[in-house]
Order: structure tokens, then C-alpha cells, then sequence
């Protein structure tokens, strides 16, 4: 067997941006076959190495060898030809198109005169997506389907492109479970354990612990543009992990402090619309998160949505501290303390071009403004304090684009703290970001909820839900399944509810809760 | 937002007047000079309002007609006999009317910018050409001239109100929430109307400022020829998007500045002015012009490239 000796190997790798040292002389080595996990807090270094590997970016310094021989990639093109497939966390799907002409967008299969001959595409992509164990049709428009069915065609996509090249040999994968539900994450793994019986290389980047321990083989850990270590995954403990890519000892992952459950700020209820939510009802108190649970499509951001002014509803009442609120727009809802920090921060959180700054004052312009004129420091001044407060790593003038996913998040966070907020109102606050930054903002809500206001937490972390939580909402089909106080919340109560089991009756004997 | 790309932007403009300087002897005196400033006026005081329309991310394609049509109405106000403040009172309104029916559109009516100040440029024009029945009004008072002819000094009173123009201007977009909001809409759109800022307003009131700056140009414009013609200003939607452009401007909206626009403006303009100068023929001028709003675009591309990642 040669299963030992690499089939890729990255060596010395160094890559230098204005400023910041990405890759100091980074080591990687794949073996055929073995799914390796690559752990690393945000910004330590691992999507730039994936990008150098994929022709996206160009290494300043060190080699890439590919069956012990030397190559250069200097393009996405020259990875491609050399087996190499990377599938990104943003999805590079065309949503007008069909499954199979989105998988083969690059290789359509013609007949004269460029006009695609469509019953070979959709044998070819129902072929390829058979042996992928994928049970999607070659006709559906990617449009219309859901975000894990997506990441297959993903998948399929990366895949496909082999068929007439020397065949995939590594396949990255940047955080590919971040928006899949637990069967749908299953559904993935097989796919995975199918892939590396094959031959092929998974280079697999997550924040997730239980992934790291179930499906890799080894582990490398990347810390400030460094490797601090590379293990084979039954030799090393999940604490030992923690540590390598903390550099500090993490023993509590939820330090949750709960705060005195104070008046009613928010009152929700029968809060419908069309498509999205169903008779929704539910109240927030002073000094509590009240988590939200649910699948992907339950209705649980459509819920925040609507409730911070962001989307319209058709019927129902919210009221802010017992005054019925009618908000015509997020303005309205941020006038009476309702911030929301969104669960896209690329899309909806932050405005890439302008400043750390600028970014945190946004929401607050008519406040700092005098006459629409702002005084030449009032945005720093505003920010200066909230930077420091979230120990985010980066001035007041930095550009927030270049800054790692835990910084950014820290700013659209830090744009609500700037404000008199009463009732905030989290979707994924913790989505994309590492341990240490995820640890900060559960300190940050226990400050918050110490200090009086009430917090709405949307995850698709069930651990993290259970950990923060007082109360905790389970949504199915745009309705409120159940509601559970935090000593009857387990994990089998959420999953259950959630799928849509044992719905009734639990709704009946918390209905005192639901208020 | 990017110093070196402004500096790259200057630095041709300064290689450009070196050329210029060593090819013609005539290019390098006060009186070319200046004539170079009050030809370029024009072109970027439009270019102001444009600036700020493409850096929230839309164009505006009716400037060109909205000077026109501003143009004739400030003409018919001065021969009704309309004292002057009030002739240039009901020119600027008349060219805010135009921009906010711009905004409107396309903030509230939610349509591209693209097709509805395509719209309104045909608009503009035809409405120019129906009030005056396609004849040039003029005849004006030798104090109206004086916007054209005027002198403070041995400056032209058209590179003052340029000056004033851009001042005011880059004030507002760099110390006011407006100016904020104008980045922060190109920039992201959704994030900015999540952070509470009221966007149909702020978008409406961003081609109002583009109706503004037209209709500022129109006056000029009107005083220099000593008449309004509703054929005036044709083409100067792409001028002024092609010195925003040259300027730094990111089409795409949330990067540029009124700084780099100016030096773009005057980019265009000497070399418009060198190129004849050195007798150089009409129609081979607008081929170099091209070229050069083309290569202008490819090196910030590259500039751009290699500074991002």
C-alpha cells in the first residue's frame, strides 16, 4: 500500500497581504483516501492556504508537490486539471438554471450548432447523481431547492468536472454542514466515507467538534498563519484541540450566567404571514434569552424578521414594554429598542467598503448628527469604547472587509451596543465564528441580559441553544411547536419538536409560558 | 477611500500635461490654462451629481437632457423679463423636479435606474424641444453673461462655481449622515435599510442632488453660448460617467470620491484641449478618448486586483 506516501503536499507555504502575514510557512501533507480536518480559529490562516491550493491566490513562497513531483498552480484552471476541487461556503450555483446544466456548465454536452442535447445532460447528471447516493432531479431548477440540496449539487458539481480529467485526487471543503440539517448532514458523511473508500484526498475545514471526531482521520491545526500541529484524530482530545487553536484553555463552552428575569419588554402575538408564520405568540422578559429553535425553513428567521421591523407580517401584535408597536421599517423598531443582527453578515450585517467605524455608527447617525452634519470624530469617538469593549481586532478606520469572520461579526454586534437597545435580537450570532470569539459574544449576552435587556438567540447549534437559553422556542412549519423552560430542555425534547413530534399536547402544558 | 488609487489617478493627469507641455508650446500658459478650467466647468459639475448617484450604486443617464431642459427654462424665465433670481430659481427647481421624479422611480417605484433615467432623458429632451419648438431662445441681459464672462481676479467665474460646486459637495458627502449614507447604500444596500436608515428618502434625495448639479451646469452653459437650446447637452451623461469613472468611482457603487471625479473631469479636458492643440482631428479625438476611458478603467482593475487579495 502506498496509502502513506502523499498524494499532495504543501510545504513552506508563506503568503503576505498589505499588512497582515497569512501563511508563515505552512506544512500539509494529504494522503490518498483519508479525510483530514483543518481546525483553526477564523482568521488563523486555513481558507487562504485552501486558496492557494486551488489557484485562487499565488504563494509568495514554498512548494506544492503532487505525487512527489513539483508543480506550479497558478490558476483555478491548473488546479482543476491536476484533480483538485474546492467547493467554497459561498455557493457558486446559477439559480436560473437547471441541476444538470449547472453541473455541467463548463462541459454541456451539444449537438450541432451549440444547441445543448438535453437527454444526454439529464442521463449524464442522473447518472452522476445515482452514484453519488443523491436523490435530487436533473430537471429542477437550482432556484428551487433548499440550501443543503444545493451544497449536493455543489458536491455533484465539483465531481462531475472529473469525469474527463485525470480524476478528482482532493476535494476541499470550507464549513460544508454550516446550513445542513442533521439527516442532511448525515446524507453528506455517507457521501464522504463513499468518496475517501475511492482514493480521494478530503481536505474538510469546520468549527465543529463532533464532526472533527466523527469523520476525520487526522487533524491539522493552524493558528496565526502557523501550523501548531498535525495528529492523527485517536490520539488527541477535544480539549487538546481547544487548546492548539486557542493557545488558552477553554474548559466551559457556555458560561452562562443567568440574570433576574425582569418585566415583560416584548409581547408577540398571533403574529402571521402568508407562507412564513402561522399564529405565532410568544413574550420576552427583562434578563432573558429566549432561544429559538427549529429547522432551516421553520419560520425562525422569518420570526426575527419580522419582529425587528425588517419584513412586513399580515396579521398579529408586537408590543414593546406593553405599548403595541407598529413598525413600518427597521427605523421604527430601532427608535423603540429592537436591534436585529441578521443571519447573513456579508449580506445584511455590514457595509464591506466603509470603516469599523463607520459601520458601528450607521444605525446611529440622527443621533450623532447635528443638522445632518457629523463633527469630525463623533464616529470614532462612538466606536473607540466598543471596539475595546469586544476586544475586536482592528481600528476604528480598517476597512471592515479585511477583517476574519469572529471581528466582523463583532461589529455588526458592536452597532446594536452603540444604541440604547432593550431587545436584541441574534440570528446565528455565533455562525462562522471561532471559539474564542464564540465565547466572547456568550459573555457579551450574559452582560447584556445582566444588564436588563432581553435577548432573542436564533441557532442551529443545538448546544449552544441549550447552554444560553432560559427558555427555549421551537419552531416547525412556521409555527411555535413547544416551548421549554431550560431545566426541561434536552436535546431529544428539541430535536423532536423540532421534526414536528409530540407537537400538541407539549404546546398545551406550556402554554402558560407562551403567554 | 483609497489614496493610492487617487494619487495613481493625478499622477496621469500630471504625465498627461508633461506631454502635452513638451509637444505644444502653447499648452502650458495662463491663458490655456484657464481656458482648460472653464471649458472642463461643465463636465464636472455634472460629473458631481453623477458621482454620487453611481457611488449608491445607480447612474443617472438624464443629465444630459435635464441641462438642456433646465437651460430653456432659465432662457424663457430671462426673456419673460423674470428678475435673475427668480430665472435661476425656477432652472434649478426645474432640474430638482426632474431628479426626484428620478428617485422616486426608482426608490419607491423600485425600478432599475438604468431604464427609468433612460426614460427620463428622452423625456427631458422632447419636453425641452416642445416648449421652445425646437428653437434656441437668446438674447439675454449682458449681467446674465456674466456667469460665463464674469471674472473674479483673473479667475473665470465658471472655475469659481466649479470650485464652490465641489466644496460644497465634498462637504456633504464627507461630513454629513447624507454623504454616509450614500457609501453606505452602494456599499450594501440591505444592511444599511437594516441599520434603520430610511432608504426611499436618501435614494430619491441622491438624483435630486444629480437634477441639482445638471441644472447648475445648465446656467453656465446658457450664459456661455447666450442661449438656450434644447439641443444643448447631448452626451453629457457619458462624459460625466466617464470622468467619474476615470475618477475612481466604482460602478458597482460604495468607493470613490468627489477628488478623483474632479481630477477625471480634468483628465478629459486637456486632454480634449491638448488634442487640439496639437490639431488633431475631431473624429480621431474621440477615438483617444476612448481609449483612454478604457485604459484608465483596465489599470484601476488591475491596481485593484492586486491590492485586494
Amino acid at each position: 500500500m502506498t496509502a502513506l506516501a502523499p498524494v499532495l503536499e504543501m510545504r513552506g507555504i508563506r503568503k503576505a497581504f498589505p499588512g497582515v502575514v497569512a501563511l508563515d510557512g505552512v506544512d500539509l501533507a494529504l494522503r490518498a483516501g483519508e479525510v483530514h480536518m483543518l481546525l483553526g480559529e477564523n482568521g488563523a490562516g486555513k481558507s487562504t492556504l485552501m486558496k492557494i491550493l486551488s489557484g485562487a491566490y499565488r504563494r509568495d513562497d514554498g512548494e506544492i508537490l503532487i505525487g512527489g513531483a513539483r508543480v506550479d498552480i497558478e490558476s483555478p484552471r491548473d488546479a482543476l486539471a491536476r484533480g483538485i476541487r474546492v467547493i467554497y461556503q459561498e455557493l457558486t450555483l446559477v439559480p436560473q438554471l437547471s441541476v444538470a446544466e449547472n453541473i455541467f456548465l463548463g462541459a454541456l454536452p451539444a449537438r450541432r450548432f451549440g444547441v445543448v442535447d438535453r437527454r444526454a445532460l439529464h442521463a449524464q447528471t442522473a447518472r452522476l447523481l445515482a452514484d453519488l447516493g443523491m436523490a435530487i432531479d436533473p430537471r429542477t431548477r437550482v432556484g428551487r431547492l433548499g440550501l443543503a440540496q444545493r451544497q449536493m449539487v455543489e458536491i455533484a458539481k465539483a465531481l462531475a468536472a472529473d469525469a474527463a480529467d485525470p480524476g478528482a485526487a482532493v476535494l476541499v471543503m470550507d464549513e460544508p454542514t454550516s446550513a445542513l440539517t442533521a439527516r442532511e448532514v448525515e446524507q453528506l458523511f455517507e457521501l464522504i466515507q463513499r468518496l475517501s473508500s475511492r482514493g480521494v484526498a478530503i481536505v474538510y475545514i469546520t468549527h465543529r467538534m463532533d464532526e472533527v471526531f466523527r469523520i476525520g482521520r487526522r487533524v491539522t491545526v493552524l493558528r496565526d498563519g502557523r501550523v501548531v500541529a498535525t495528529r492523527t484524530l485517536n490520539e488527541v482530545s477535544v480539549a487538546e484541540l481547544v487548546r492548539m487553536m486557542a493557545n488558552r484553555d477553554l474548559t466551559d463552552h457556555f458560561p452562562k450566567v443567568r440574570a433576574a428575569r425582569g418585566p415583560e419588554l416584548l409581547r408577540v402575538e398571533g403574529l402571521s404571514r402568508r407562507g412564513a408564520l402561522h399564529d405565532v405568540s410568544f413574550t420576552l422578559h427583562a434578563g432573558e434569552v429566549l432561544g429559538v429553535a427549529g429547522l432551516l425553513g421553520s419560520g425562525r428567521t422569518e420570526l426575527a424578521r419580522a419582529v425587528a421591523g425588517a419584513d412586513r407580517y399580515d396579521a398579529g401584535e408586537v408590543r414593546v414594554s406593553g405599548r403595541v408597536a407598529r413598525f413600518r421599517g427597521p427605523a421604527d423598531a430601532i427608535a423603540c429598542g429592537v436591534g436585529l443582527l441578521p443571519e447573513d453578515r456579508k449580506a445584511e450585517g455590514l457595509v464591506a467598503g466603509l470603516t469599523v467605524a463607520r459601520n458601528i455608527a450607521l444605525p446611529h447617525g440622527r443621533r450623532l448628527a447635528r443638522w445632518g452634519v457629523l463633527s469630525a470624530r463623533c464616529e470614532s469617538d462612538l466606536a473607540g469604547p466598543i471596539t475595546a469593549e469586544l476586544r475586536i481586532k482592528a481600528t476604528p478606520v480598517q476597512s471592515v472587509r479585511l477583517l476574519s469572520g469572529g471581528n466582523q461579526q463583532k461589529v455588526v454586534l458592536g452597532k446594536w451596543l452603540a444604541g440604547r437597545m432593550r431587545v436584541f435580537i441574534f440570528d446565528e450570532p455565533t455562525r462562522g465564528v471561532d471559539v474564542g470569539a464564540k465565547v466572547e459574544i456568550y459573555n457579551l449576552m450574559n452582560r447584556l441580559t445582566a444588564q436588563g435587556a432581553g435577548i432573542i438567540m436564533i441557532s442551529s447549534e443545538l448546544p449552544e441553544l441549550l447552554g444560553m437559553s432560559d427558555r427555549l422556542l421551537v419552531m416547525h412549519r412556521g409555527r411555535i411547536q413547544t416551548v421549554l423552560e431550560h431545566d426541561a430542555a434536552t436535546e431529544e425534547r428539541v430535536v423532536s419538536a423540532a421534526l414536528g413530534l409530540g407537537a400538541a399536547d407539549d404546546r398545551g402544558t406550556s402554554h402558560g409560558v407562551v403567554g | 477611500m483609497n489614496p493610492a488609487r487617487q494619487f495613481g489617478t493625478l499622477i496621469g493627469l500630471l504625465v498627461l500635461c508633461v506631454i502635452l507641455w513638451i509637444l505644444s508650446p502653447f499648452f502650458l500658459t495662463v491663458s490655456n490654462l484657464l481656458n482648460v478650467a472653464e471649458q472642463t466647468s461643465i463636465n464636472a459639475i455634472v460629473a458631481v451629481g453623477m458621482t454620487f448617484v453611481i457611488l449608491s450604486g445607480g447612474i443617472d443617464l438624464s443629465v444630459g437632457s435635464i441641462v438642456a431642459l433646465a437651460g430653456v427654462v432659465l432662457g424663457l424665465a430671462l426673456r419673460g423679463d423674470q428678475p435673475l433670481a427668480l430665472a435661476l430659481f425656477v432652472a434649478l427647481v426645474a432640474g430638482a423636479i426632474c431628479g426626484l421624479a428620478n428617485g422616486m422611480l426608482v426608490s419607491l417605484g423600485g425600478l432599475p435606474p438604468f431604464i427609468v433615467t433612460l426614460g427620463t432623458m428622452s423625456i427631458a429632451r422632447g419636453a425641452a424641444l416642445l416648449v421652445t419648438e425646437g428653437r434656441p431662445i437668446s438674447g439675454f441681459a449682458a449681467s446674465f453673461r456674466l456667469f460665463a464672462t464674469g471674472r473674479v481676479g483673473f479667475v473665470p467665474a465658471p472655475v469659481i462655481a466649479t470650485a464652490l460646486v465641489y466644496l460644497i459637495a465634498h462637504l456633504a458627502l464627507t461630513r454629513t449622515t447624507f454623504g454616509r449614507y450614500v457609501y453606505a447604500i452602494g456599499g450594501n444596500e440591505e444592511a444599511t435599510r437594516l441599520s434603520g436608515v430610511a432608504i426611499p428618502f436618501h435614494k430619491t434625495m441622491i438624483y435630486v442632488v444629480s437634477g441639482l448639479t445638471a441644472a447648475i451646469a445648465a446656467v453656465i452653459l446658457t450664459a456661455r453660448l447666450n442661449s438656450a437650446q434644447p439641443i444643448a447637452g447631448m452626451m453629457y451623461e457619458l462624459d460625466a460617467i466617464a470622468a467619474t469613472v476615470i475618477g475612481g468611482t466604482s460602478l458597482m457603487g460604495g468607493e470613490g470620491t468627489l477628488a478623483g471625479t474632479l481630477v477625471g473631469a480634468l483628465i478629459m479636458g486637456v486632454l480634449r484641449n491638448g488634442l487640439n492643440l496639437l490639431g488633431v482631428s475631431s473624429f480621431l479625438q474621440q477615438i483617444v478618448i476612448g481609449a483612454v476611458i478604457v485604459v484608465a478603467v483596465l489599470l484601476d482593475t488591475m491596481l485593484k486586483r492586486k491590492h485586494a487579495v
